[in-house]
């Protein structure tokens, strides 16, 4: 029966995320407002990917969208049409001239390169605890944007990315953040996601129950770092367009902010807060373009442009003051406490 | 090796001294208030940016104006995030604090692209000061020189100010142990403030030197300082972030290495970290090399620091 | 017609404390009047520290009451009750290793409530202790454990209470040294100071203390005097709470 309750905190993530995905692609909805449901749900898989090693280790890593930059710049620098490569990436390498990737082939890339890097990156840092490894793995992304954004031998350098197909729509979008939901929620529950909660939770005495820190930390950093590669390429193909800025310190405060806001230490948390922070960013977009009646009544008009920035930083600043955990307060998802469905689920009195 | 490359790498040299004084000034106002609060203030830079946009808006007002008004709205905020944030956060994880300070950070920089736009605006503060003088054969900037005097009373003051006087005392023992400090009757929340204010009259002169000691930081925008306080937190941390002198040089050595860095590296190569758009490459990999051979810091006495801790 | 008996200095009145959910201390009553030497003692983890730490403020009690002179003090900071008369010396000193000896002194005149008499107020814990007059500008963690236990009372005296809390002062310190400082608790409450001293070394507190109050679980077994100290019977019944 443990597996049963297990399997409910699973339904809640992807049970959203599913119905987030169909309500989008339903008749009614426009254009416009379905790119804002696929780019929220490619913000869930970066968040989720990113909570997979901050969550369960409790480190927090300011450098996670390296792996999504990397990821990224990858599908979408071998998704590029051969032919047009000469104009959009001038000076690439030959052999990354020459070829071309499908759609599907180029998110199994990113998820490779985002993993080995993170990998490489991992082995020096993960001995490191704290502000230590925060900051290190914050010089991590200075040096990915800066690599990224100058070095024209492996992407377009200072330019921007263009011409990348935009294959992630609905199904890519939901079957790419339930994916990414599922697996980290399998890793979770494993032994070695069990293990570094306990380290997290008493690093000492998980040291002396035989634990190795250092490894099981690596392997979540690797896992993270994997996931956020491959949400990297679903991220670019969306966008169509990239540059070094795109996957820099804004990407890394959104994505950071909404995992803190949804509750750090729970895939519900990553899941909620990419969506109530997307869902919030949406919504003043619309006001921004006068599509919201009440706000134009109250304001006269349509939101100040711009301000759609200020509103989520001031809901994420607000929230973090008023419930340090999160909005779930780092619990998974649970069903309501009804008896009688308890007992249904139990097979037995309660 | 001719005599004018010499006087050149002197003068870069003098330059790094500079931008090195300035990254300390703010590692001092980080540290300060990392000292009493355990907080890591990322939004510092959101301060010098407020202060540089109180200067741009003040062209046509006196120096003196000018520049006061600058205090007086760097202090306003301080005091501001202070009661806003900082004391409800007082007991929180690090990672919420970081993070929220992330929050404020970004919060203040989306109001001011509200307010100013993104299209920058000019700041002169004194213009005799961006003038080149002839010192012994080298020419260099007023503000260069005056940069380096200024920066190294204000850590004169300061120290007198933390070794001989009573909320000096307070404040060094509040950044040790909080707990016991208050047991004895030492008011926290006073010396939380001067904390606060101190950093903060620090920020503001930042704001008053930057835009005529960096050439780029004449344009105030509002990602205003936001580089520079990215690697002063890296120059604090790898510093030593728990105690003030350690703390200074870790800015200070910073500032020093990205000035002399960028005199010295060639301006274009077709490889990473051959040419000077790689500068920040360079700094961050130097940064992860030392966090990992000395992660307590590299002018720490001891092995115990707040780096584990927190 | 006799004089009525002046009020307690302090007073405890069902005092509980918790933490979290458990109690430390529960329903706790006890005075200590001017003049006198009041010890606590108890097992570990009996609520001796949290109480002192209830009555300087350091926590907040969830019941109960606690006054001084009369007037109640729940609820205050320790900012504002160290001004009023009340010192701590903490549970293993807490001395700052890295400040200099006169360093730690001067930062008790933190809890002064003038400023004036500041300066006799050093001297006068000088002459109580005058190791601290030589090591002035030494490191303070430099100092022997007996000399930082002097220091930590120096430094509790230097703001002026009348009322002095100790939490275990012989903790770690050898026997000879543990006699000096009980010389020094007389020596303080000679000059006029009231005593609340918590300690772990039972016969020797109730043998010192006009009155020891026993402490286990967090309530309140018994009252010892001087003369119960020989009683072993007593003692060990004191602590077994039979």
């Amino acid at each position: 029966m443990r597996r049963a309750r297990d399997l409910v905190e699973l339904l809640g993530p992807l049970g959203l995320l599913v119905v987030v995905g169909v309500v989008g692609s339903l008749g009614f909805v426009s254009p416009a407002r379905q790119t804002e449901v696929v780019s929220a749900l490619v913000s869930v898989a970066i968040v989720v990917s990113l909570y997979v090693f901050v969550g369960n280790s409790g480190v927090v890593s300011f450098g996670h969208i390296s792996f999504v930059a990397v990821g990224a710049f990858a599908a979408g620098v071998m998704t590029v049409p051969v032919a047009l490569k000469p104009t959009i990436t001038p000076g690439l390498f030959s052999v990354l001239a020459k070829h071309s990737l499908g759609n599907v082939p180029s998110l199994a890339l990113a998820a490779a390169v985002g993993g080995a890097f993170a990998l490489l990156v991992g082995i020096p840092l993960m001995r490191l605890s704290g502000l230590a490894a925060s900051i290190a793995t914050f010089a991590v992304l200075g040096v990915t944007h800066n690599i990224l954004g100058n070095w024209t031998k492996i992407g377009p350098g200072a330019l921007t990315l263009t011409t990348v197909p935009q294959t992630t729509g609905l199904l890519q979008g939901t079957i790419g953040a339930v994916g990414v939901a599922g697996l980290a929620f399998a890793y979770q529950r494993s032994r070695y996601g069990r293990r570094l909660r306990a380290a997290r939770e008493d690093p000492a005495a998980a040291r002396a129950a035989g634990i190795d820190i250092h490894r099981e930390r690596l392997w979540a950093f690797a896992l993270s770092g994997t996931l956020c590669g491959f949400a990297g390429g679903l991220f670019v193909h969306q966008a169509g367009t990239l540059q070094a800025s795109d996957v820099y310190l804004d990407l890394t405060f959104l994505t950071l902010a909404m995992l803190v806001v949804g509750g750090v230490g729970s895939l519900w948390g990553a899941v909620v807060g990419a969506l109530v922070v997307s869902g919030l960013d949406s919504f003043l977009l619309d006001a921004e373009n006068g599509d919201v009646g009440f706000v134009n009544s109250l304001l006269g008009k349509p939101l100040w442009g711009g301000s759609r920035l200020v509103g989520v930083a001031l809901f994420m600043a607000i929230v973090l003051v008023l419930r340090p955990e999160g909005l779930t307060r780092g619990r998974e998802f649970r069903l309501p406490r009804l008896p009688r469905a308890r007992r249904l689920l139990r097979g037995s009195p309660a | 090796m001719t005599l004018a490359s010499t006087t050149t790498q002197v003068q870069t040299l003098l330059d790094a001294t500079a931008l090195g004084s300035i990254y300390g000034l703010m590692a001092i106002g980080i540290g300060l208030v990392f000292g009493v609060l355990r907080l890591v203030n990322f939004a510092y830079g959101q301060l010098i940016m407020a202060g540089a946009y109180a200067l741009a808006l003040t062209q046509d007002w006196s120096i003196i104006a000018s520049i006061a008004l600058c205090f007086a709205v760097v202090l306003g905020l301080s005091l501001a995030m202070e009661f806003a944030a900082f004391r409800p956060l007082r007991r929180a994880s690090p990672t919420t604090m970081l993070v929220a300070t992330f929050a404020i950070s970004y919060l203040l920089q989306s109001i001011a692209l509200v307010r100013f736009g993104a299209i920058g605006k000019i700041v002169v503060v004194i213009p005799g000061l961006t003038q080149p003088v002839t010192i012994g054969g080298l020419h260099v900037r007023w503000i260069t020189v005056v940069t380096i005097l200024v920066a190294a009373g204000v850590f004169v003051a300061l120290t007198l100010f933390l070794r001989r006087t009573s909320i000096g005392l307070q404040m060094r023992a509040a950044s040790i142990d909080s707990d016991t400090a208050r047991l004895l009757g030492v008011r926290a929340n006073a010396v939380i403030t001067v904390a606060v204010l101190v950093s903060g009259a620090i920020a503001a002169l930042v704001a008053v030197i930057l835009p005529m000691a960096v050439p780029e930081r004449i344009l105030v925008t509002p990602d205003y300082a936001l580089r520079e306080t990215i690697i002063v937190l890296v120059g604090v941390v790898v510093g030593g972030i728990d105690r003030l002198l350690s703390a200074t040089l870790g800015g200070f050595a910073m500032g020093f290495l990205v000035g002399t860095l960028s005199g010295f590296l060639p301006s274009s190569g077709s490889w990473p970290f051959t040419s000077s758009v790689y500068l920040d490459s360079a700094v961050f990999v130097l940064v992860i090399l030392v966090l990992l051979l000395r992660p307590e810091g590299l002018f720490t006495r001891s092995r115990r620091s707040a780096v584990e801790r927190v | 017609m006799s004089t009525p008996e002046p009020a307690p200095l302090l007073e405890l009145r069902g005092l509980e404390v918790r933490h979290g959910s458990v109690p430390a201390v529960r329903n706790l009553d006890l005075d200590v009047r001017r003049g006198e030497i009041v010890g606590l003692i108890g097992p570990n983890g009996a609520g001796k520290s949290t109480t002192l730490h209830a009555i300087v403020g350091a926590v907040r009690p969830s019941a109960g009451d606690i006054a001084l002179r009369g007037a109640s003090i729940r609820g205050q900071p320790p900012e504002r009750i160290v001004r009023s008369g009340v010192g701590l010396v903490p549970e293993g000193r807490r001395i700052f290793a890295e400040l200099t000896v006169e360093e730690n002194l001067r930062l008790g005149l933190a809890g002064r409530h003038t400023k004036e008499g500041a300066q006799e107020a050093l001297e006068s814990v000088a002459d109580l202790f005058p190791v601290l007059r030589d090591a002035r500008k030494r490191q303070a963690g430099l100092l022997s454990g007996g000399q930082q236990q002097q220091l930590a009372i120096g430094r509790a005296l230097v703001a002026d209470p009348e009322l002095l809390l100790l939490d275990e002062p012989s903790l770690g310190l050898a026997p000879a040294i543990v006699d000096t400082v009980f010389e020094t608790l007389r020596a303080i409450r000679d000059r006029g100071l009231t005593i609340l001293l918590v300690e772990q070394r039972a016969q020797r507190t109730v043998a010192f203390a006009d009155r020891t109050y026993v402490l286990a679980n967090g309530e309140l077994r018994m009252a010892l005097l001087p003369r119960d100290a020989n009683d072993t019977e007593r003692m060990v019944a004191a602590y077994f709470g039979t």
